[in-house]
């Protein structure tokens, strides 16, 4: 019981900040069809702004300038630099967004330094929430978990209830009718991107204080944000919620299992042999739990190539 | 026609003085100075300069300069590859890599082939920090020196010493990244259970360095019930497992290799305290000579690899005294054998090689985490304060039986 309670916690946090990172890019893909390579790093740009910012004037400071500056970036690398490319069509939006990635990661590594930088969090937020058979729960994680709630719920109620949402979908569907009612098309382009940018970087500002905040933190959530997008079904909110829940349980599930093949082998009266062999044999579950989602999107995949919730065509 | 003849007397003046002028050493740093791995690939290179300063304060080698040459591996042994190519091409005689077991598997192995077909002409490969057992075991050669520790060397060392300390406990739990490395950690706890008289209630292995969330990791250890956890984790999978532990209010201690890598401190917080590390070095263990030197010449106290790196080059300079009298072209094999025969008096004690596969015998220092510390880290009031310098042969272990070592000539 311990087991499934802990376990379930850990992966429904992990989750949504697998979604809260993964959110942004959702948008951006669903909206404007662009495939952003430099999602993590406007993460990572986000994480290291709050720090700047909050050293100086507080973690709540911080928490507030980051996703604007991050935004702001966002627009313009919109403006100056993808719409440029836009015509040329989506492998060349691709190559632009991964050289970005590149150089923000070296850039931020010539500012700030190779190491972790010291960003912490505001001591109020530094106590334990509750405590689950004699293990404190950090009320961080839970205040991570209600940050990207709160996200998906103005997400979702941005884009299906108001009418700036309305003019969002039409853009992304039929842009020269868009246009021809009256609306600034590439204004709307730019402002998806710059919020898909301000939501990758308020990502970074309250996941940044929790995970150190380094120049590999782009790497390391770069590929798995990815793979949210897809087994969700790309530009599908609900679906990125989704595949980022599954992702996180199943993670953190695999971490408490100490099974291997050869166990399973064993209950057909196979396991001796099985241990004999080695290798992927004797592999437990747990060491390769990271490996997880990347199965999860292959089967998806193969299953469903548009993703859980995504639209066919 | 004086023209033609001006030239003519340059020609055969630079002609006449080439034999003269000995060829420079030249040494090539081949190191991960981009991607992932650059905090830890700049820390080598950053001791090897020191090092190399340091000879040609001197005077350097043959009466030139050594010329250092710096190649950015990117982070994989495809392109250490292929910046070892380079090297070849540029004349490179002795090639330095530390950050990685894997860059030096591929690295290791280039030397090795490099010498079959260029017999005269070696190159050899100093090691400064790749601890992977099978770079002194099967794939051991007679240009390969290592000049760092090894998983058992750490593990015995701090296995021993919190023994003394009586802070070690009975039930350790071993966890650890899942290649080489990770593996060879796992290897020597368990291997330390009767000298320690412990018992090892756990071991796990995990990805490298892609996992953002270890609250399942530290529940599963929280399980287990243990004392003290062992790991050999390094960068993000340290810091954040010690978060972690330290958020869900894990009360252990944590028995490591790495926890001097710049920024570690500062973001683990009170964490930290408490805290174990085995390394090449501290500055608490030494009278604080060389730490004042490091700092005069780089600006900041040496910190995590660069002592080691600088180590090896000051070996490698003793080395290079015994054969430079002797002039004319560089030759490695003489340099090797030099080093072969090279005792370093290194700060914290004495730095040896051992023949049969050219692991250096060598201290290992054994420190703790504590509050107001002589040489605080990364600004904070925290830092490392040695707790024993564990002596060369009480931390070696055996030759490995897989190294067949084939000695020139």
């Amino acid at each position: 019981m311990e087991f499934y309670l802990i376990s379930t916690l850990n992966g429904v946090i992990y989750g949504l900040l697998l979604f809260m990172v993964s959110a942004g890019l959702t948008l951006i893909f669903g909206m404007m069809g662009v495939l952003n390579f430099a999602h993590a790093s406007f993460y990572m740009l986000g994480a290291y702004v709050a720090y700047a910012v909050s050293s100086a004037a507080g973690f709540w400071v911080g928490l507030l300038v980051a996703p604007a500056f991050v935004g702001i970036v966002g627009m313009l690398v919109e403006r100056f630099l993808l719409r440029r490319v836009h015509a040329f069509g989506h492998a060349h939006e691709l190559l632009l967004t991964f050289g970005l990635a590149l150089i923000v990661e070296e850039a931020v590594k010539l500012v700030f330094g190779d190491f972790p930088v010291n960003y912490q969090m505001a001591d109020t937020l530094r106590f334990a929430a509750f405590t689950v058979y004699g293990t404190d729960y950090p009320f961080y994680r839970v205040f991570m978990g209600i940050v990207a709630i709160v996200m998906f719920v103005a997400l979702w109620l941005l884009l299906s209830r108001t009418r700036i949402g309305i003019v969002v979908r039409a853009a992304e569907r039929l842009p020269q009718m868009a246009e021809a009612l009256g609306h600034n098309i590439p204004v709307v382009f730019t402002s998806v991107f710059g919020a898909g940018a301000a939501l990758a970087g308020l990502a970074g500002a309250v996941a940044g204080a929790f995970y150190p905040t380094n120049p590999n933190m782009a790497l390391e959530l770069g590929v798995i944000v990815f793979v949210v997008v897809v087994v969700g079904g790309l530009g599908s909110l609900q679906g990125s919620l989704l595949a980022s829940l599954l992702i996180g349980l199943f993670s953190s599930f695999a971490v408490g299992i100490d099974w291997s093949a050869a166990d399973l082998l064993a209950l057909v009266g196979l396991g001796d042999w099985a241990r004999t062999m080695g290798g992927l044999m004797t592999m437990q579950v747990s060491s390769i739990s990271a490996t997880i989602p990347f199965a999860l999107m292959l089967l998806v995949l193969l299953v469903r190539p548009a993703g859980l919730m995504g639209e066919r065509g | 026609m004086r023209h033609i003849s001006l030239i003519a007397l340059v020609v055969a003046g630079s002609l006449s003085a080439a034999p003269l002028a000995a060829k420079p050493l030249k040494i090539g740093i081949i190191e991960s100075l981009s991607g992932a791995q650059t905090s830890t690939g700049r820390m080598f290179a950053n001791g090897v300069h020191y090092g190399i300063d340091r000879i040609n304060a001197a005077g350097g080698v043959n009466g030139e300069p050594v010329e250092v040459v710096e190649y950015d591996n990117a982070g994989g042994p495809t392109e250490a590859a292929d910046k070892f190519r380079q090297a070849q091409a540029d004349g490179i005689n002795i090639i330095i890599q530390g950050a990685s077991s894997a860059i030096a598997g591929q690295l290791t192995e280039d030397v090795r082939k490099h010498n079959i077909r260029n017999p005269g002409n070696e190159m050899m490969y100093i090691n400064v920090g790749a601890e992977a057992m099978e770079l002194t075991g099967e794939k051991c050669h007679f240009y390969h020196f290592r000049y760092t520790s090894t998983a058992p060397m750490r593990v015995n060392a701090l296995i021993s010493t919190m023994k003394e300390q009586g802070t070690l406990g009975t039930r350790v739990y071993s966890i650890n990244q899942n290649y080489s490395w990770g593996q060879d950690m796992q290897a020597a706890t368990a291997a330390d259970t009767a000298m320690g008289d412990y018992e090892v209630v756990g071991e796990v292995l995990h990805d490298v360095n892609k996992i953002q969330d270890f609250a399942p990791f530290v529940a599963k250890i929280k399980a287990a019930n243990p004392d003290t956890v062992i790991t050999g984790n390094w960068s993000n999978d340290l810091l954040l497992l010690m978060k972690a532990a330290g958020d869900a209010g894990l009360k252990v201690r944590f028995a490591t290799a790495f926890l001097d890598q710049p920024g570690n401190i500062a973001n683990a917080g009170e964490t930290a305290l408490g805290h174990y590390i085995a390394n090449a070095y501290d500055n608490s263990a030494a009278d604080g000579s060389f730490a004042d030197d490091y700092k005069a010449a780089e600006g900041h106290l040496p910190t995590f690899v660069e002592p080691q790196a600088a180590f090896a080059v000051g070996a490698l300079q003793e080395a290079l005294a015994k054969v430079s009298s002797e002039g004319g072209d560089v030759n490695v094999t003489k340099i090797a054998e030099a080093l072969e025969d090279t005792t370093y008096e290194s700060p914290v004690g004495p730095i040896s090689v051992r023949k049969e596969d050219h692991q250096t015998i060598r201290p290992v220092v054994v420190s703790k985490v504590v509050k107001n510390a002589k040489y605080p880290a990364d600004d904070t009031d925290m830092g490392f304060q040695m707790v024993k310098v564990v002596p060369g042969e009480e931390a070696i272990y055996p030759v490995q039986s897989s190294c067949e070592m084939k000695r020139p000539g």
